[in-house]
């Protein structure tokens, strides 16, 4: 069985009055279970070269729904260097196409999703590069 | 400024040479690399099962930056939180699951509602952020 483990770490020196340090580890498993996840998309660099939802083109698909069983792991980051360069992660399968995560320059998210929406990316400036990529149990 | 460091590291044996990537962002407010996000909320809580509850009791000012980091304490693998934002299920996690999202939570329907199901969860989270609107008694 393959181990896949998402380790977070936060710190700050400056913050609080006193440190702040969290770390935490977790192991992807399918549902449920504690068997490993199985399947991964890779790695993905691509470059989103719309600047509004719902357009004909230009958008990065990052996730299509039900392509995994719940509960699908999404890694994403935006690779732009300047701030205000924001990446627009939107739900393409829900009426009105709400917005659901907003990354600035270099920002990453984790986010383990329900799996059953489409989800798609637009930004601020085009074109803006966005790593991604989703782990989980294919079906 | 304050420097608040978030930083990933995904690790697998999935393929068939070993996968690593790791990422790190130092957590900013809106639209600028100068200055660090300079505020934060956090909590260890139990999160009974039969309603949906606001995870963040203040809400954070609409267009500023926000980062939550949230996770699942349980230890039964069965266990899970439901999350949504705006009204829209935007994940789940199950005991020992984490989240970290870069968000607008951007008014008192656009924050964070969560919904433990198969019993009480344990849940911590943290959120940093450059100012909400606090709640008048």
């Amino acid at each position: 069985m393959a181990t896949t483990t998402a380790t977070f770490t936060l710190s700050s020196t400056d913050l609080l009055s006193d440190e702040l340090a969290l770390s935490t580890t977790c192991t992807l498993t399918q549902t449920t279970t504690s068997t490993g996840v199985e399947d991964t998309t890779g790695l993905n660099r691509k470059k989103i070269t719309s600047t509004a939802k719902g357009t004909a083109s230009g958008q990065v698909t990052l996730y299509t729904a039900d392509d995994f069983a719940a509960i699908p792991y999404l890694y994403i980051k935006n690779l732009a260097t300047t701030a205000g360069h924001r990446i627009y992660v939107y739900d393409d399968t829900t009426s009105g196409d709400p917005i659901q995560f907003q990354l600035d320059a270099g920002d990453w998210g984790f986010i383990p999703m329900h799996g059953d929406k489409t989800y798609k990316a637009y930004a601020s400036n085009n074109p803006t590069s966005v790593e991604f990529m989703v782990t989980g149990k294919d079906q | 400024m304050a420097t608040t460091t978030a930083a990933v590291t995904l690790t697998s044996d999935l393929m068939s040479t070993n996968m690593s990537v790791s990422a790190s962002t130092t957590c900013m407010k809106a639209g600028t690399t100068a200055d660090g996000l300079d505020q934060m909320e956090y909590g260890y809580l139990d999160l009974p099962t039969g309603d949906e509850y606001d995870l963040i009791a203040t809400t954070p000012t609409a267009t500023k930056a926000s980062k939550l980091y949230l996770k699942n304490h349980s230890t039964d693998e069965t266990y899970y939180v439901a999350i949504t934002q705006n009204a829209q299920a935007i994940g789940k996690l199950y005991g020992g699951d984490w989240m970290f999202i870069p968000a607008d939570f951007h008014d008192a329907a656009g924050d964070i509602a969560i919904t433990a199901n198969g019993g009480t969860n344990k849940i911590c989270y943290a959120l940093f952020h450059e100012g909400t609107v606090l709640v008048t008694t």
